[in-house]
């Protein structure tokens, strides 16, 4: 039914693929492809084989990547889950040095990872003027506090039996690691969720307007909840992963983790402030930086000066929108 | 000397896509009041933007006494005696009203600054406007119209001989109002000319000598207040006549729907009881900071009530959250728009589907092309000018966002919807538009609760007037019984 004045209004949306060739998704994919087409040619032993033995410590952070997205579409931010690896694996560590079963030395990962997310997601939807920063910067501190005391004075334990860890680090076809093919999986499952979803919709909703969308019936702090604790959950699963690379645990496992997830998550097009990425983005610049280690890596490049490539990168790639956005403006005004 | 303060010739000013301001006059005389009006979106903002050097005309002159001048940014203008109020006060509210007072010039002795002498000087221009604070108190801790003093004094202490307000009124109670327009005169007075941007015809014939118009960025005319009558005036900001402003239908009133018994809230309202028919508007009026937005926050479930019961179709309902009173069937539609109304960043079929999209999701997956359709559907029924569904409500006026907002009601089966000022800072002619929606939902019969500070609005709309004062309800009037004064009296009784 059209209106009094007979006016009518268009609902044919623009097409998505366009949106996301030309998009940032789309530079993020061209970026890709050179950085692929660089290796290869400088570097002789950048190789698919070689690339995808390499991969399993990066593929841990993709993990956290995953839930940290929805974290920040939100709008917050948790900084506590280097400590929640780190955490969960020395448990887990411990567990399997008691003589627990493997099953249940992963279920007890995942189950600390998961209860850690519940502690930063209960305080916060209990204390909202709270900011996140600041309560997980504590909870970073306690979880990470709670591994040490665990740790003793040693600060690391190592597996005594890593038979099971072995077994989840295994190769389908001596070549492919399992943990690939269950980050694709996650990568689907939680990319679908958040763009096709009515929970991911809401998500955007909160990122954009936390009280309209309370006022428009958003559960606004059950989702909130539920997204702390998927990013404990996530991180127990990385803890596992990583434990079966490392053998062990210390102090510093899972440093820096998640500024790695923040990192890739804001290369890929995701506002910190709320309400604005995608999944699709988040993963391409996940697999960007993973290359970019990996052929830096190759080349002998100084870690320190891979740290200094990255951290320019995500400089661009914050500044690039702007750029273009103003490129735009300029060719919209009218003469 | 010219016989103006300010003049401004053939002003344009082009934005990215858009000319603002299209060849635009303006004569303002020396100890003059000036209203500046037009719809939203007229560009009385953006020419208030030229005059203090924010924004840069491509074309056009200005001068100042009679002589010409460029102003090359907000200092310019400020050096050269002009100061502007802008409609949301642009104070720091962490800190004292002095320092609010003289941010940015601030008095200085040998690089260091000098609180006795600021303190003082504050101290003077406060007494002159009256004001019942001190210039020590915290900005924050100010009542809005109080903040709105404070931007005034700020005004005052650059000497300027030009003021501009820009809809000083918008937020204020009719007592504020009183106090505001005392002292613009006040300062009319003492010489000063005074540039009054406002939606309310009220303060425009209580202070304004002549009036100037624009409309769709152009400059239509100037008139002198007494000479032009209130229909003319409306046809030169909307462009045609509006012949019946609240087109208020005749409806055969249904079952009782909503009632609301002892309603409390320890600090924000007290045995509050009132009930609607379907069919029936209600006006919810009183003072802001009366208690009408809380009460019905807790009826919705935004906060608790501490006692009292909601009944909804006589059977009693417990809401705990907003979703709760939706699935109940009723919908509160904010009186900030931006804020709490719409997401704004998000496109305008997004915001009228998201109370309602788990309704036709399956298995959790949204349904887009059945949203879209919806959308569409609802947008159209209200009439929005939009151009897609997927504008983002940021490119709307304030009347056609609260379209968007009303749109949202009409997603589901709502039987009661809340509207908490609802034409708060919308032009004439949308006004028009959403009291004839309102007319429309009586009639389908919804039951409508009308929250309004507005008294024109309220007597012409309402079937029943629910008067509030300190958080109690303080009387209740028919339609054909109420008058403008009869709510005044009962709005400003004296709590016992």
């Amino acid at each position: 039914m059209a209106g009094k004045s007979g006016r009518t209004i268009s609902a044919t949306p623009e097409k998505s693929w366009k949106k996301m060739i030309f998009g940032w998704e789309g530079i993020l994919i061209l970026i890709f492809i050179a950085i692929n087409i660089y290796f290869s040619i400088v570097s002789p032993s950048y190789q698919f084989a070689n690339i995808l033995r390499e991969m399993p410590k990066y593929l841990t952070e993709v993990f956290l990547l995953l839930p940290m997205v929805y974290i920040l579409v939100l709008g917050e931010i948790d900084i506590s889950v280097g400590a929640i690896v780190c955490l969960s694996a020395t448990m887990s560590c411990m567990a399997s040095n008691n003589g627990m079963p493997f099953p249940a030395v992963a279920l007890v990962c995942i189950l600390v990872g998961t209860a850690c997310g519940i502690v930063n997601g209960i305080v916060l939807i209990n204390f909202t003027e709270l900011p996140p920063m600041i309560v997980t910067l504590a909870t970073q501190i306690i979880f990470r506090g709670i591994a040490e005391i665990a740790l003793g004075s040693g600060g690391s334990i190592s597996l005594s039996n890593a038979d099971g860890f072995r077994s989840i680090a295994g190769k389908v076809g001596n070549l492919v690691p399992y943990i690939f093919f269950l980050v694709v999986i996650a990568a689907i499952i939680y990319g679908v969720v958040l763009a096709k979803t009515t929970f991911g919709r809401n998500i955007y909703a909160i990122g954009s307007n936390r009280i309209a969308a309370f006022y428009a019936g958003v559960h606004v702090q059950k989702i909130r909840l539920i997204c702390y604790t998927l990013l404990g959950f996530m991180s127990g699963i990385a803890a596992l992963f990583l434990t079966s690379v490392l053998y062990g645990a210390n102090t510093t496992t899972g440093n820096g983790f998640e500024m790695d997830a923040i990192a890739m998550a804001v290369f890929g097009g995701v506002s910190n402030i709320g309400g604005k990425g995608r999944m699709p983005g988040a993963i391409i610049s996940a697999f960007i930086i993973m290359c970019l280690r990996i052929g830096l890596g190759q080349r002998n490049t100084n870690p320190q000066v891979i740290l200094l490539i990255l951290g320019a990168l995500l400089i661009l790639s914050v500044l690039l929108p702007n750029i273009s956005a103003s490129l735009n403006l300029k060719k919209k005004t009218v003469k | 000397m010219s016989e103006y303060v300010l003049e401004l010739k053939g002003i344009t000013k082009i934005f990215p896509g858009v000319k603002a301001l299209n060849n635009v006059h303006f004569q303002l005389k020396k100890g003059e009041i000036h209203a500046l009006m037009g719809e939203n979106g007229a560009g009385k903002s953006t020419f208030i933007k030229v005059i203090t050097g924010v924004h840069k005309a491509e074309e056009g002159e200005m001068f100042l006494n009679g002589q010409k001048v460029d102003f090359k940014g907000p200092r310019d203008s400020q050096n050269a005696g002009i100061a502007a109020v802008y409609q949301h006060p642009t104070s720091y509210p962490d800190l004292t009203v002095t320092e609010n007072i003289f941010m940015g010039h601030e008095m200085m002795k040998n690089g260091i600054i000098q609180w006795k002498k600021m303190n003082d000087e504050a101290t003077k221009l406060l007494k002159q406007l009256n004001a019942d604070f001190k210039a020590t108190e915290e900005v924050g801790a100010l009542s809005v119209a109080q903040q709105q003093m404070v931007e005034i004094a700020k005004a005052l202490s650059t000497n300027a001989e030009i003021v501009i307000l820009d809809e000083p009124t918008a937020s204020l109670t009719k007592n504020e109002s009183e106090e505001l327009y005392r002292i613009v005169e006040k300062l009319a007075a003492d010489g000063v000319s005074v540039i009054f941007i406002s939606h309310r015809f009220e303060d425009m014939y209580r202070l304004a000598s002549r009036v100037t118009v624009f409309r769709d960025s152009q400059y239509i005319g100037t008139y002198n207040v007494d000479e032009i009558t209130n229909a003319d005036l409306i046809k030169a900001m909307v462009g045609r006549e509006i012949n019946d402003l609240f087109p208020k239908p005749e409806v055969t009133l249904g079952e009782e729907v909503l009632k609301v018994e002892g309603l409390s809230r320890l600090g924000y309202y007290k045995n509050v009881s009132f009930h609607v028919r379907a069919g029936e508007i209600i006006g919810l009026t009183g003072l802001v900071g009366a208690g009408r937005t809380e009460v019905v926050e807790s009826v919705c479930g935004l906060t608790r009530a501490d006692e009292g019961s909601v009944y909804l179709d006589g059977a009693k309902v417990t809401i705990k959250q907003p979703s709760d009173a939706m699935k109940q069937g009723i919908i509160l539609l904010p009186e900030d728009r931006q804020k709490e109304g719409l997401i704004m960043s998000w496109g305008l079929g997004r915001n009228v589907t998201l109370p309602v999209i788990s309704t036709y999701a399956k298995h959790g997956f949204t349904d887009e092309k059945k949203e879209q359709q919806i959308a569409k559907q609802l947008l159209e029924e209200v009439d929005t000018k939009a151009v897609s569904i997927f504008d983002a409500a940021t490119t709307l006026s304030g009347g056609n966002q609260q379209k968007v907002v009303v749109a949202k009601a009409l997603a589901q089966n709502m039987k009661v919807v809340i509207m908490d000022e609802p034409t708060k800072g919308v032009d004439v002619g949308a006004k028009a538009e959403i009291y004839q929606i309102m007319g429309d939902l009586a009639q389908k019969g919804y039951a409508i609760i009308l929250i309004s500070s507005e008294m024109p609005e309220i007597l012409g709309m309402a079937d029943r007037i629910i008067v509030m004062c300190n958080g109690k309800v303080t009387g209740e009037l028919n339609r054909q019984e109420a008058t403008q004064e009869g709510i005044l009296e009962l709005a400003m009784e004296k709590s016992k």
